[in-house]
Protein backbone atom coordinates (compact mmCIF):
# COMPACT_ATOMS: atom_id res chain seq x y z
CA UNK A 1 0.00 0.00 0.00
CA UNK A 2 2.84 2.35 0.88
CA UNK A 3 4.70 1.61 -1.64
CA UNK A 4 1.53 2.53 -4.01
CA UNK A 5 1.17 5.60 -2.64
CA UNK A 6 4.68 6.53 -2.73
CA UNK A 7 4.69 5.91 -6.96
CA UNK A 8 0.70 7.57 -7.03
CA UNK A 9 1.97 10.86 -5.55
CA UNK A 10 5.55 10.53 -7.17
CA UNK A 11 4.02 10.37 -10.24
CA UNK A 12 1.81 13.24 -9.59
CA UNK A 13 4.82 15.67 -8.68
CA UNK A 14 6.87 14.57 -11.44
CA UNK A 15 3.92 14.69 -13.90
CA UNK A 16 3.14 18.55 -12.52
CA UNK A 17 6.89 19.39 -13.19
CA UNK A 18 7.17 17.93 -16.64
CA UNK A 19 4.05 19.84 -17.45
CA UNK A 20 5.83 23.03 -16.86
CA UNK A 21 8.91 21.77 -18.37
CA UNK A 22 6.98 20.63 -21.46
CA UNK A 23 5.45 24.28 -21.87
CA UNK A 24 8.36 26.26 -21.36
CA UNK A 25 10.21 23.88 -24.24
CA UNK A 26 7.11 24.28 -26.59
CA UNK A 27 7.41 28.04 -25.95
CA UNK A 28 11.22 28.03 -26.73
CA UNK A 29 10.75 25.98 -30.20
CA UNK A 30 7.69 27.63 -31.18
CA UNK A 31 9.59 31.16 -31.67
CA UNK A 32 12.40 29.66 -32.83
CA UNK A 33 10.86 27.45 -35.78
CA UNK A 34 8.49 30.84 -35.78
CA UNK A 35 11.83 33.02 -36.79
CA UNK A 36 13.09 30.58 -39.24
CA UNK A 37 9.53 31.02 -40.91
CA UNK A 38 10.53 34.86 -40.95
CA UNK A 39 14.00 33.33 -42.23
CA UNK A 40 12.67 31.47 -44.84
CA UNK A 41 9.81 34.20 -45.71
CA UNK A 42 12.92 36.78 -46.07
CA UNK A 43 14.94 35.01 -48.29
CA UNK A 44 12.01 33.21 -50.83
CA UNK A 45 10.46 36.63 -51.32
CA UNK A 46 13.97 38.42 -52.30
CA UNK A 47 14.95 35.47 -54.32
CA UNK A 48 12.28 34.35 -56.05
CA UNK A 49 8.67 36.17 -55.27
CA UNK A 50 7.80 32.77 -53.86
CA UNK A 51 3.57 32.66 -52.94
CA UNK A 52 3.22 32.55 -48.92
CA UNK A 53 1.40 29.60 -49.21
CA UNK A 54 4.34 27.64 -51.25
CA UNK A 55 6.98 28.61 -48.65
CA UNK A 56 4.44 27.52 -45.66
CA UNK A 57 4.17 24.19 -47.57
CA UNK A 58 7.78 24.11 -48.33
CA UNK A 59 9.07 24.09 -44.65
CA UNK A 60 10.97 21.52 -43.17
CA UNK A 61 8.25 18.68 -41.74
CA UNK A 62 10.68 19.11 -37.69
CA UNK A 63 9.92 23.06 -38.22
CA UNK A 64 6.03 22.71 -38.69
CA UNK A 65 6.23 20.23 -36.01
CA UNK A 66 7.01 22.81 -33.97
CA UNK A 67 4.75 25.69 -35.44
CA UNK A 68 1.68 23.65 -33.61
CA UNK A 69 -0.38 23.64 -35.89
CA UNK A 70 -0.06 27.01 -37.09
CA UNK A 71 0.84 26.39 -40.70
CA UNK A 72 -2.16 24.92 -40.82
CA UNK A 73 -4.65 26.76 -39.66
CA UNK A 74 -3.23 29.51 -41.35
CA UNK A 75 -3.57 27.99 -45.21
CA UNK A 76 -6.51 26.11 -44.57
CA UNK A 77 -8.36 29.84 -43.63
CA UNK A 78 -7.02 30.26 -46.93
CA UNK A 79 -8.17 27.58 -48.95
CA UNK A 80 -12.20 27.82 -47.16
CA UNK A 81 -12.08 31.41 -48.46
CA UNK A 82 -12.66 32.77 -44.99
CA UNK A 83 -11.11 35.86 -43.29
CA UNK A 84 -8.52 35.26 -41.11
CA UNK A 85 -9.43 35.26 -37.26
CA UNK A 86 -7.23 35.15 -34.30
CA UNK A 87 -8.97 32.33 -32.40
CA UNK A 88 -9.35 29.78 -35.30
CA UNK A 89 -4.98 30.55 -36.38
CA UNK A 90 -3.98 30.18 -32.78
CA UNK A 91 -6.24 27.23 -31.42
CA UNK A 92 -3.62 24.78 -30.40
CA UNK A 93 -1.24 27.86 -29.27
CA UNK A 94 -2.49 27.75 -25.60
CA UNK A 95 0.73 28.45 -24.42
CA UNK A 96 0.84 32.32 -25.28
CA UNK A 97 0.35 35.39 -23.67
CA UNK A 98 -2.23 37.99 -24.94
CA UNK A 99 0.37 40.31 -26.48
CA UNK A 100 2.20 37.25 -28.41
CA UNK A 101 -0.78 36.13 -29.79
CA UNK A 102 -1.59 39.30 -31.54
CA UNK A 103 1.79 40.09 -32.75
CA UNK A 104 1.50 36.50 -34.34
CA UNK A 105 -2.20 36.84 -35.85
CA UNK A 106 -1.26 40.75 -37.35
CA UNK A 107 1.94 39.08 -38.67
CA UNK A 108 0.16 36.22 -40.66
CA UNK A 109 -2.76 38.71 -41.65
CA UNK A 110 -0.23 41.34 -42.78
CA UNK A 111 1.11 38.48 -45.36
CA UNK A 112 1.00 38.74 -48.58
CA UNK A 113 -1.24 42.50 -48.32
CA UNK A 114 1.25 44.87 -49.82
CA UNK A 115 4.41 44.96 -52.54
CA UNK A 116 7.84 43.35 -51.71
CA UNK A 117 9.77 46.11 -50.45
CA UNK A 118 6.96 47.28 -48.03
CA UNK A 119 6.12 43.40 -47.52
CA UNK A 120 9.82 42.42 -46.76
CA UNK A 121 10.00 45.44 -43.98
CA UNK A 122 7.56 44.31 -41.81
CA UNK A 123 8.48 40.98 -41.83
CA UNK A 124 11.69 42.03 -40.61
CA UNK A 125 9.87 43.99 -37.94
CA UNK A 126 7.56 40.85 -36.73
CA UNK A 127 11.12 39.03 -36.75
CA UNK A 128 12.83 42.01 -34.12
CA UNK A 129 9.27 41.65 -31.81
CA UNK A 130 9.27 37.34 -32.42
CA UNK A 131 13.15 37.49 -31.34
CA UNK A 132 12.37 39.38 -28.34
CA UNK A 133 10.03 36.82 -27.10
CA UNK A 134 12.04 33.80 -28.24
CA UNK A 135 15.30 35.40 -25.80
CA UNK A 136 12.62 35.69 -23.23
CA UNK A 137 11.15 32.60 -23.83
CA UNK A 138 14.47 30.91 -23.65
CA UNK A 139 15.18 32.25 -20.17
CA UNK A 140 12.60 31.15 -19.69
CA UNK A 141 13.14 27.53 -19.90
CA UNK A 142 16.23 28.17 -18.75
CA UNK A 143 14.86 29.55 -15.46
CA UNK A 144 11.55 27.90 -15.11
CA UNK A 145 11.87 24.55 -16.91
CA UNK A 146 14.83 23.26 -15.93
CA UNK A 147 13.62 24.50 -11.71
CA UNK A 148 10.41 22.48 -12.73
CA UNK A 149 11.95 19.45 -13.23
CA UNK A 150 14.56 19.90 -10.22
CA UNK A 151 11.34 20.50 -7.98
CA UNK A 152 9.72 17.75 -9.31
CA UNK A 153 12.44 15.80 -8.76
CA UNK A 154 12.77 16.99 -4.90
CA UNK A 155 8.80 16.56 -4.66
CA UNK A 156 9.17 13.00 -5.39
CA UNK A 157 12.21 12.27 -2.95
CA UNK A 158 10.28 14.02 -0.19
CA UNK A 159 7.20 12.42 -0.79
CA UNK A 160 9.85 8.74 -0.72
CA UNK A 161 11.21 10.29 2.58
CA UNK A 162 7.65 11.36 4.54
CA UNK A 163 6.46 7.41 3.00
CA UNK A 164 9.44 6.08 4.43
CA UNK B 1 -9.46 28.17 -60.85
CA UNK B 2 -12.08 30.93 -60.66
CA UNK B 3 -13.57 28.66 -57.81
CA UNK B 4 -10.54 29.78 -55.57
CA UNK B 5 -10.47 33.39 -56.54
CA UNK B 6 -14.43 34.66 -56.93
CA UNK B 7 -16.99 34.57 -53.70
CA UNK B 8 -19.40 31.91 -53.64
CA UNK B 9 -22.25 34.17 -53.69
CA UNK B 10 -20.97 35.21 -57.34
CA UNK B 11 -18.86 31.39 -58.08
CA UNK B 12 -22.16 29.63 -57.47
CA UNK B 13 -24.60 31.13 -59.17
CA UNK B 14 -22.16 31.48 -62.57
CA UNK B 15 -21.52 27.39 -62.20
CA UNK B 16 -25.04 26.55 -61.50
CA UNK B 17 -27.36 28.41 -63.90
CA UNK B 18 -24.60 29.98 -66.77
CA UNK B 19 -23.00 27.70 -69.22
CA UNK B 20 -19.41 28.42 -68.14
CA UNK B 21 -17.45 27.61 -71.15
CA UNK B 22 -19.66 30.45 -73.18
CA UNK B 23 -18.41 33.28 -71.10
CA UNK B 24 -15.90 35.80 -72.61
CA UNK B 25 -15.81 38.48 -69.78
CA UNK B 26 -16.83 39.23 -66.49
CA UNK B 27 -16.53 42.51 -65.48
CA UNK B 28 -17.22 43.62 -61.76
CA UNK B 29 -17.37 47.29 -60.46
CA UNK B 30 -17.68 48.33 -57.15
CA UNK B 31 -21.28 48.64 -56.04
CA UNK B 32 -22.47 48.12 -60.06
CA UNK B 33 -23.80 45.17 -61.26
CA UNK B 34 -21.51 42.54 -62.80
CA UNK B 35 -21.78 42.15 -66.08
CA UNK B 36 -21.30 39.09 -68.23
CA UNK B 37 -20.37 39.07 -71.69
CA UNK B 38 -21.33 35.85 -73.56
CA UNK B 39 -20.88 35.92 -77.21
CA UNK B 40 -21.48 39.34 -78.37
CA UNK B 41 -24.09 39.58 -75.67
CA UNK B 42 -24.10 41.22 -72.33
CA UNK B 43 -26.33 40.17 -69.26
CA UNK B 44 -26.21 41.25 -65.79
CA UNK B 45 -25.76 38.26 -63.21
CA UNK B 46 -28.29 37.67 -60.51
CA UNK B 47 -28.37 34.69 -58.01
CA UNK B 48 -30.30 32.52 -59.79
CA UNK B 49 -28.65 32.69 -63.29
CA UNK B 50 -28.19 35.70 -66.33
CA UNK B 51 -31.03 38.58 -65.95
CA UNK B 52 -31.52 41.90 -67.98
CA UNK B 53 -33.46 43.08 -64.25
CA UNK B 54 -30.79 45.77 -63.01
CA UNK B 55 -32.34 45.36 -59.20
CA UNK B 56 -31.33 41.61 -59.32
CA UNK B 57 -28.27 41.99 -60.29
CA UNK B 58 -25.44 41.70 -57.90
CA UNK B 59 -23.32 44.21 -56.62
CA UNK B 60 -20.03 43.74 -55.28
CA UNK B 61 -18.43 45.66 -53.07
CA UNK B 62 -15.13 47.12 -52.73
CA UNK B 63 -14.03 44.51 -49.95
CA UNK B 64 -15.06 41.88 -52.36
CA UNK B 65 -13.48 43.40 -55.03
CA UNK B 66 -10.15 43.69 -52.89
CA UNK B 67 -10.63 40.21 -51.80
CA UNK B 68 -10.65 38.70 -55.37
CA UNK B 69 -6.96 40.73 -56.21
CA UNK B 70 -5.91 39.21 -53.09
CA UNK B 71 -6.79 35.76 -54.14
CA UNK B 72 -5.98 35.64 -57.50
CA UNK B 73 -2.50 36.77 -56.69
CA UNK B 74 -2.39 33.66 -54.43
CA UNK B 75 -2.47 35.43 -51.57
CA UNK B 76 0.89 37.36 -52.22
CA UNK B 77 0.28 40.28 -53.81
CA UNK B 78 4.04 41.47 -53.67
CA UNK B 79 4.34 38.24 -56.24
CA UNK B 80 2.43 40.29 -58.85
CA UNK B 81 3.02 43.77 -58.17
CA UNK B 82 4.81 44.31 -61.50
CA UNK B 83 1.80 42.85 -63.34
CA UNK B 84 -0.40 45.26 -61.43
CA UNK B 85 1.69 48.34 -62.33
CA UNK B 86 0.74 47.64 -65.54
CA UNK B 87 -3.01 47.27 -64.92
CA UNK B 88 -3.96 43.37 -64.78
CA UNK B 89 -2.89 39.79 -63.07
CA UNK B 90 -2.62 36.74 -64.67
CA UNK B 91 -3.61 33.44 -62.58
CA UNK B 92 -3.10 29.91 -63.08
CA UNK B 93 -4.61 28.33 -65.85
CA UNK B 94 -4.14 32.15 -67.97
CA UNK B 95 -7.06 33.86 -66.63
CA UNK B 96 -6.73 37.29 -67.28
CA UNK B 97 -7.92 39.83 -64.43
CA UNK B 98 -7.82 43.78 -66.11
CA UNK B 99 -7.35 46.11 -62.95
CA UNK B 100 -8.39 49.51 -62.48
CA UNK B 101 -7.81 51.62 -59.36
CA UNK B 102 -5.54 54.09 -58.02
CA UNK B 103 -2.34 54.42 -59.52
CA UNK B 104 0.29 55.64 -57.16
CA UNK B 105 3.05 57.07 -58.10
CA UNK B 106 6.37 57.72 -57.04
CA UNK B 107 9.39 60.11 -58.64
CA UNK B 108 7.56 59.47 -62.09
CA UNK B 109 7.76 55.70 -61.65
CA UNK B 110 4.40 53.58 -61.26
CA UNK B 111 5.18 52.07 -57.60
CA UNK B 112 1.70 50.11 -57.33
CA UNK B 113 -2.12 50.34 -58.21
CA UNK B 114 -4.31 50.26 -55.28
CA UNK B 115 -7.87 50.62 -53.72
CA UNK B 116 -9.26 48.76 -56.99
CA UNK B 117 -12.50 49.51 -58.27
CA UNK B 118 -12.74 47.56 -61.56
CA UNK B 119 -12.03 44.10 -62.11
CA UNK B 120 -12.51 42.88 -66.16
CA UNK B 121 -12.14 39.02 -65.81
CA UNK B 122 -11.29 37.35 -69.00
CA UNK B 123 -11.78 33.50 -69.60
CA UNK B 124 -9.80 32.30 -71.73
CA UNK B 125 -10.92 29.06 -74.32
CA UNK B 126 -9.21 26.45 -76.69
CA UNK B 127 -10.82 26.24 -79.75
CA UNK B 128 -9.32 23.81 -81.25
CA UNK B 129 -8.46 23.97 -85.13
CA UNK B 130 -9.11 27.58 -84.92
CA UNK B 131 -6.28 28.11 -86.78
CA UNK B 132 -6.33 25.53 -89.63
CA UNK B 133 -8.14 27.51 -92.17
CA UNK B 134 -4.94 29.95 -91.99
CA UNK B 135 -2.24 26.89 -91.90
CA UNK B 136 -1.17 26.23 -95.10
CA UNK B 137 -1.20 30.00 -95.64
CA UNK B 138 1.54 30.77 -92.80
CA UNK B 139 3.90 27.08 -93.94
CA UNK B 140 5.48 27.52 -97.23
CA UNK B 141 7.91 25.10 -98.31
CA UNK B 142 8.74 23.60 -94.85
CA UNK B 143 9.31 27.32 -93.57
CA UNK B 144 6.99 29.43 -91.42
CA UNK B 145 5.98 32.63 -92.64
CA UNK B 146 6.26 36.08 -90.38
CA UNK B 147 2.75 36.05 -89.72
CA UNK B 148 0.86 39.01 -88.19
CA UNK B 149 -2.37 38.07 -86.72
CA UNK B 150 -4.61 41.77 -86.44
CA UNK B 151 -7.84 41.40 -84.21
CA UNK B 152 -9.34 44.13 -81.99
CA UNK B 153 -9.37 43.25 -78.08
CA UNK B 154 -11.03 40.03 -77.48
CA UNK B 155 -11.48 38.90 -81.16
CA UNK B 156 -9.57 35.55 -80.40
CA UNK B 157 -6.01 36.26 -81.38
CA UNK B 158 -4.40 34.52 -78.65
CA UNK B 159 -6.25 31.75 -78.84
CA UNK B 160 -5.17 31.82 -82.66
CA UNK B 161 -1.85 31.81 -81.81
CA UNK B 162 -2.22 29.02 -78.78
CA UNK B 163 -4.23 26.80 -81.33
CA UNK B 164 -1.17 27.36 -84.00
CA UNK B 165 1.15 26.01 -81.71
CA UNK B 166 -0.63 23.25 -81.12
CA UNK B 167 -1.16 22.09 -84.74
CA UNK B 168 2.52 22.46 -85.41
CA UNK B 169 2.95 20.05 -82.68
CA UNK B 170 0.17 17.76 -83.60
CA UNK B 171 1.33 17.93 -87.25
CA UNK B 172 5.14 17.15 -86.11
CA UNK B 173 6.47 20.20 -87.41
CA UNK B 174 9.40 19.98 -85.33
CA UNK B 175 10.29 23.48 -84.83
CA UNK B 176 11.88 24.92 -81.99
CA UNK B 177 9.14 26.84 -81.19
CA UNK B 178 9.52 29.57 -78.31
CA UNK B 179 6.15 30.57 -76.46
CA UNK B 180 7.30 34.54 -75.30
CA UNK B 181 3.92 34.94 -72.76
CA UNK B 182 4.67 38.30 -71.69
CA UNK B 183 1.35 38.62 -69.59
CA UNK B 184 0.69 34.60 -69.14
CA UNK B 185 -1.99 34.37 -70.86
CA UNK B 186 -1.19 31.89 -74.09
CA UNK B 187 -0.05 28.65 -72.23
CA UNK B 188 -3.14 27.50 -69.82
CA UNK B 189 -1.22 25.23 -68.47
CA UNK B 190 -2.89 22.48 -69.33
CA UNK B 191 -1.39 19.28 -70.27
CA UNK B 192 -0.47 19.53 -73.95
CA UNK B 193 -1.92 23.06 -74.18
CA UNK B 194 1.54 24.09 -76.13
CA UNK B 195 2.69 21.00 -77.94
CA UNK B 196 5.84 19.11 -77.55
CA UNK B 197 8.10 21.13 -79.24
CA UNK B 198 7.70 24.95 -77.27
CA UNK B 199 9.58 26.53 -74.84
CA UNK B 200 8.38 29.18 -72.77
CA UNK B 201 9.35 32.64 -71.37
CA UNK B 202 6.61 33.95 -69.14
CA UNK B 203 6.18 37.88 -67.77
CA UNK B 204 9.28 39.06 -69.47
CA UNK B 205 9.29 42.09 -71.71
CA UNK B 206 9.49 41.79 -75.33
CA UNK B 207 12.74 43.47 -75.28
CA UNK B 208 14.92 40.84 -72.62
CA UNK B 209 12.21 37.53 -73.89
CA UNK B 210 13.55 38.00 -77.36
CA UNK B 211 17.09 38.58 -76.59
CA UNK B 212 17.63 36.22 -73.61
CA UNK B 213 15.03 33.56 -76.00
CA UNK B 214 17.40 33.61 -79.54
CA UNK B 215 20.43 33.51 -77.38
CA UNK B 216 19.63 30.79 -74.93
CA UNK B 217 16.74 28.63 -76.14
CA UNK B 218 17.97 28.80 -80.01
CA UNK B 219 14.41 28.75 -81.88
CA UNK B 220 13.35 28.52 -85.18
CA UNK B 221 9.62 30.21 -84.26
CA UNK B 222 8.87 32.93 -81.69
CA UNK B 223 5.49 33.71 -81.03
CA UNK B 224 4.42 36.34 -79.00
CA UNK B 225 0.94 38.30 -78.36
CA UNK B 226 0.48 42.17 -78.74
CA UNK B 227 3.22 43.92 -80.32
CA UNK B 228 2.45 47.72 -79.05
CA UNK B 229 5.27 49.66 -78.19
CA UNK B 230 8.04 51.10 -80.55
CA UNK B 231 10.25 49.01 -78.35
CA UNK B 232 9.01 46.01 -79.26
CA UNK B 233 9.17 46.71 -82.41
CA UNK B 234 12.69 46.90 -81.66
CA UNK B 235 12.83 43.99 -80.66
CA UNK B 236 11.06 42.19 -83.16
CA UNK B 237 13.50 43.41 -85.81
CA UNK B 238 16.23 42.29 -83.74
CA UNK B 239 14.52 38.57 -83.91
CA UNK B 240 14.11 39.34 -87.94
CA UNK B 241 17.73 40.16 -88.47
CA UNK B 242 18.65 36.47 -86.23
CA UNK B 243 16.99 34.63 -88.36
CA UNK B 244 14.05 33.46 -86.58
CA UNK B 245 10.71 33.35 -87.79
CA UNK B 246 7.76 35.23 -86.13
CA UNK B 247 3.97 34.76 -85.34
CA UNK B 248 2.73 37.47 -83.35
CA UNK B 249 -0.49 39.76 -82.76
CA UNK B 250 -1.55 43.05 -82.54
CA UNK B 251 -4.56 45.15 -81.87
CA UNK B 252 -6.32 47.02 -84.52
CA UNK B 253 -9.57 46.47 -86.42
CA UNK B 254 -8.21 45.95 -90.17
CA UNK B 255 -4.90 45.98 -92.28
CA UNK B 256 -5.48 49.53 -92.64
CA UNK B 257 -5.60 50.38 -89.19
CA UNK B 258 -2.84 48.50 -88.41
CA UNK B 259 -0.48 49.96 -91.64
CA UNK B 260 -1.53 53.47 -89.90
CA UNK B 261 0.24 52.98 -86.78
CA UNK B 262 3.40 55.18 -86.58
CA UNK B 263 5.60 52.70 -84.43
CA UNK B 264 5.03 50.11 -87.38
CA UNK B 265 6.68 51.91 -89.60
CA UNK B 266 9.70 50.43 -90.49
CA UNK B 267 7.83 46.74 -90.29
CA UNK B 268 5.58 47.76 -92.86
CA UNK B 269 8.36 49.13 -94.81
CA UNK B 270 10.84 46.72 -94.69
CA UNK B 271 7.90 44.39 -95.40
CA UNK B 272 8.69 42.11 -92.09
CA UNK B 273 5.38 40.28 -92.10
CA UNK B 274 4.68 37.82 -95.07
CA UNK B 275 1.57 37.08 -93.77
CA UNK B 276 -1.50 38.76 -92.49
CA UNK B 277 -4.31 37.26 -90.27
CA UNK B 278 -7.34 39.89 -89.83
CA UNK B 279 -9.74 37.92 -86.98
CA UNK B 280 -13.02 40.24 -86.19
CA UNK B 281 -15.86 39.83 -83.77
CA UNK B 282 -18.51 39.83 -87.09
CA UNK B 283 -19.92 36.67 -86.05
CA UNK B 284 -18.58 36.87 -82.19
CA UNK B 285 -15.00 36.05 -81.57
CA UNK B 286 -12.66 34.36 -83.66
CA UNK B 287 -14.02 35.66 -86.81
CA UNK B 288 -12.11 35.24 -89.77
CA UNK B 289 -11.70 38.16 -92.30
CA UNK B 290 -9.11 37.77 -94.12
CA UNK B 291 -5.90 35.99 -95.44
CA UNK B 292 -3.40 38.86 -96.57
CA UNK B 293 0.26 38.65 -98.09
CA UNK B 294 2.88 41.17 -98.09
CA UNK B 295 1.43 43.14 -100.65
CA UNK B 296 -1.71 43.13 -98.88
CA UNK B 297 -3.48 41.15 -101.21
CA UNK B 298 -6.15 38.72 -100.34
CA UNK B 299 -5.27 34.89 -100.16
CA UNK B 300 -7.43 32.08 -100.89
CA UNK B 301 -11.59 32.39 -100.70
CA UNK B 302 -12.99 35.09 -99.16
CA UNK B 303 -14.25 34.70 -95.81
Amino acid sequence: MKILLIVIFSSICFAFGAKFYFKYKRRKNFFDALIFLCHKFDVEINFSREKVINIISSLEEKVKQNLYGLDKNFISSIENKESLEKDKLLKNLTFLSEEEGNSIFLFFKSLGRSDMENQLKEINNFENKFSQFCTASSQEFKKYGKLSIKLAIVACLMVVVLFI
Amino acid sequence: MLEKILPSEIYNPLTKYVSFNAINEIRLRVDKPIVLSIGSQKFFLSSHGTTGNLKEAICPSKTTLEDIVFRASECSLYSVNEQIKRGFLVTQGGIRLGLGGDLIEEKGQIKTLTNFNSINIRIPHEIKNCSLSCFDYIIENGNILNTLVISPPGAGKTTFLRDFILQLSQRNYAFNVLVLDERGEIDLGTKGCIGNFADKISFASKKVGFENGIRSLSPNLIITDELGTADDVQALLYACNSGVSIMASVHADSVESFLAKEDFSKVIKEKVFKRFVVLSLRNGPGTLEGIYNENLSRLGRRY
